[in-house]
C-alpha cells in the first residue's frame, strides 16, 4: 500500500490482493472476507456492515479513483482476528479530499441518486481513515461496540 | 439478485430478492427504469427477501422514484428487514421513500 505499508503484528497477517479494475472482482473479494468472518463466528450485523463499507470502498476505488481504467489496479489488504476486522483499500487514482464531500442526508442531497458511499463506510465501520492524498482508506470493525 | 414482477390493479410489484449490489444495480435499473419507461409509473418494490443493499442500488431507486413521481406515479418500498430499514434510517430515505410493513399495506395506499 501507498502509506504505512502492512504489518505483520498481533492481529496476524495481512493477506493482500492486487483486483483489476472491474466491479466484478468486488463480489469474489467480499466473498474471502466474509468466509474468514463465518469462521470466526462474526454475528449477522457485522457481517452486513464489513461487506457493505468493503464493497462502498471498492467501488470507489474502482470508480471515482481509478475511473474504471482497466490498466489500473486496486490493491487490497486485510486482516481479521476474533476481535477486530482491518481493511486497507488503495486504488491508483489521483486522490479526493473526503471532508469536502457533501452530506447526502441533509434535505437538499436526498434525491440525488450518487454520493452516499463514504457516509455509509463512516456509520457502518468503528474507524474510517483515509491517506493524506485520498486515494486509499484504512477501515476497523471492532467485534465489540 | 433475481427479479420478479407482477401487476396488482394499476400497480406493478417489483419483487427483489438476494443482493442489489453494484454488480445486480444493472439488473435492478433495467428492471425499475424500464417499467417506468413502458408506462408502469406507480410501483411497489417488494424488499422482503433483499438481504443487502449498497449505495448504487440505493442510486437506482432514487432515479426510479424521481422519474414515476415527475409522471404522476410512486415508487413505495415494501418489507424492508432489519438490515435494510437500518440503511434506509442511516441514509434517512425512509424520509424519502414511503415504506411500509407489507406489500399489501403498500397496495392499499395507493
Amino acid at each position: 500500500m501507498t502509506s504505512n505499508p502492512p504489518k505483520t503484528d498481533d492481529l496476524g497477517a495481512w493477506t493482500e490482493r492486487v483486483l483489476a479494475t472491474d466491479l466484478a472482482e468486488i463480489r469474489a473479494a467480499e466473498r474471502d472476507v466474509l468466509t474468514r468472518l463465518r469462521e470466526l463466528a462474526y454475528d449477522d450485523d457485522h457481517l452486513f456492515a464489513v461487506r457493505l463499507a468493503f464493497e462502498e470502498a471498492l467501488v470507489n476505488a474502482m470508480k471515482h479513483g481509478n475511473q474504471l481504467d482497466p490498466s489500473r489496479s486496486v490493491r487490497i489488504a486485510y486482516r481479521i482476528s476474533p476481535e477486530r476486522v482491518e481493511i486497507r483499500v488503495a486504488d491508483e487514482g489521483t486522490g479526493f479530499n473526503p471532508g469536502v464531500v457533501p452530506d447526502p442526508t441533509s434535505d437538499e442531497n436526498l434525491e440525488k441518486p450518487c454520493g452516499r458511499g463514504i457516509m455509509l463506510m463512516r456509520c457502518y465501520m468503528d474507524k474510517v481513515e483515509f491517506s493524506p492524498q485520498g486515494n486509499e482508506v484504512f477501515m476497523v470493525k471492532n467485534r465489540q461496540p | 439478485m433475481k427479479i420478479r414482477t407482477n401487476t396488482e390493479g394499476l400497480c406493478q410489484v417489483v419483487a427483489i430478492s438476494g443482493s442489489a449490489d453494484v454488480n445486480a444495480s444493472a439488473l435492478l435499473r433495467e428492471a425499475l427504469l424500464g417499467a417506468i419507461e413502458g408506462g408502469a409509473t406507480r410501483l411497489v418494490c417488494d424488499l422482503t427477501e433483499t438481504d443487502f443493499i449498497c449505495s448504487d442500488a440505493l442510486g437506482v431507486l432514487i432515479t426510479a422514484y424521481l422519474k414515476a413521481t415527475g409522471r404522476g406515479g410512486f415508487v413505495k418500498l415494501a418489507n424492508p428487514q432489519p438490515h435494510l430499514t437500518e440503511v434506509l434510517e442511516t441514509t434517512r430515505l425512509n424520509r424519502l421513500f414511503d415504506v411500509y410493513a407489507d406489500v399489501s399495506c403498500a397496495l392499499a395506499s395507493a
